[in-house]
């Protein structure tokens, strides 16, 4: 089978990638309600779903090795090529941390009452990133992708929050807990982080600049 | 004209090496700096991290030149987008250095670490710091017996990852919350520093068989 035209596998890559995204912001907004919930049926299918992302990726990949070989892109179509080959990487990753949150919501052990809240808010922020992360990809919306820059921040204040509740002498939960904690953050961090990535990956893709030096 | 070219790959390759021996070296330092609260030290870490972070920005740029000007096919394309993907994860391994450095700062002149826990974290920062040397040693001779090596180092990571936490779910654990939350991130540190040495290595493996050795394990 002859290779696609360079603009179809373009497009294509841009669509995959915003399923990618799409997908891992449902694992994690299922892993969240498995963890709040105690659903450890949920938790499972959230495991066994995670070899979709990785299936995404691999087509990805192709496309993008494809494209390389058979239409030696320039300019901005390779910068596209590329940065489609890299952000696959994060957003597979940001399935694989969706994982480890449902993996935890598996084991069954409840999470303290006292922080319930923060992880549902940090279950929210980080689903809207991975949402807006689908748009930019697909749509390769340098301003979206720039606010979504932004939007992080809200998450970095949950997590160093996040600590100060752990580190706080009057902790009633232990160390297990406090563990499990720990590690559970750092999950969700490390997602939003790498919703970061997609986005500062499509500003470079499109403009050939990182996205602080966009103006907006 | 073909010798520029392998000579442009080959420098490539160099590059990447010199990444890891790079993020080992900081390793290596960022984990002495923890073990002996060196407050020196561990500043060191933090400002020498933009380097490797230069050396990725660098080896990035020739891969996209190699792209754009010689239109590699078939293990030359896979070289350049292995190299793409390697320079991604050697930076991670960097910033994963860089944040055991912070650690340690950040409780200076306090140990991070009890002294019990310590050792484990001498060890893990040695197979750590060899499992970088030797990816960067892969990445120069494509050696698949030394690539498969770095898959039985990395099992020790996992093992001594584990037993950390063992420790510290341990009922008999008396040194509070604080210090298991820093141990329970350093731990993960190492461990992710460590699977990110095995990517580097897998994709070598895939440069020269054409086939990725299994999934990553998360």
């Amino acid at each position: 089978m002859p290779p696609a035209p360079l603009p179809r596998q373009l497009d294509e890559l841009s669509e995959l990638l915003g399923q990618m995204c799409t997908t891992v912001a449902g694992a994690l907004q299922r892993a969240t309600y498995a963890l709040l919930e105690g659903r450890e049926r949920v938790a499972q299918q959230v495991v066994a779903a995670d070899a979709d992302v990785d299936a995404l990726r691999a087509k990805v990949e192709e496309i993008a090795t494809d494209a390389l070989l058979f239409h030696a892109p320039v300019a901005g179509d390779l910068r596209q090529v590329v940065s489609a080959i890299r952000t696959a990487g994060d957003v597979e990753r940001m399935g694989d941390l969706a994982l480890h949150v449902a993996q935890a919501a598996e084991r069954g052990r409840p999470l303290p009452g006292q922080v319930r809240d923060d992880f549902a808010e940090m279950g929210r922020v980080a689903v809207q990133l991975a949402l807006k992360a689908a748009e930019v990809a697909r749509t390769r919306n340098v301003i979206l992708a720039v606010e979504l820059d932004a939007d992080d921040d809200a998450m970095d204040a949950l997590h160093v929050h996040m600590f100060g509740v752990l580190m706080d002498p009057a902790w009633p939960c232990g160390v297990p807990a406090a563990v499990d904690v720990t590690l559970l953050a750092r999950y969700y961090e490390r997602f939003a982080d790498h919703a970061v990535v997609v986005a500062r990956e499509t500003v470079y893709a499109v403009t050939g600049k990182e996205p602080d030096a966009i103006p907006i | 004209m073909r010798d520029v070219y392998q000579e442009q790959l080959d420098q490539l390759a160099d590059e990447l090496a010199g990444m890891c021996y790079q993020v080992a070296e900081a390793m290596e330092k960022a984990t002495r700096s923890l073990l002996e609260t060196d407050l020196q030290l561990a500043e060191q870490v933090i400002s020498e991290d933009i380097r490797v972070d230069e050396i990725r920005a660098t080896a990035e740029e020739k891969a996209f030149a190699l792209l754009a000007l010689q239109a590699p096919v078939a293990t030359d394309l896979r070289i350049v987008v292995s190299a793409i993907h390697g320079a991604g994860d050697i930076e991670r391994m960097g910033d994963l250095a860089l944040h055991v450095a912070q650690a340690a700062r950040r409780r200076h002149p306090q140990p991070v670490l009890p002294a019990e826990v310590a050792p484990y974290f001498a060890e893990m920062g040695t197979v750590g710091v060899r499992l970088a040397r030797k990816a960067g040693d892969v990445i120069r001779s494509r050696d698949l017996g030394a690539a498969a090596e770095l898959e039985s180092d990395d099992d020790a990571m996992d093992d001594l990852h584990r037993h950390m936490f063992s420790v510290l779910m341990d009922p008999g654990w008396s040194h509070g919350v604080g210090p298991a939350v820093d141990i329970t991130l350093l731990a993960r540190f190492y461990e992710r520093y460590a699977d990110h040495a095995v990517a580097v290595a897998r994709r070598i493996v895939y440069v020269v068989t054409g086939r990725m050795p299994g999934p990553l394990t998360v």
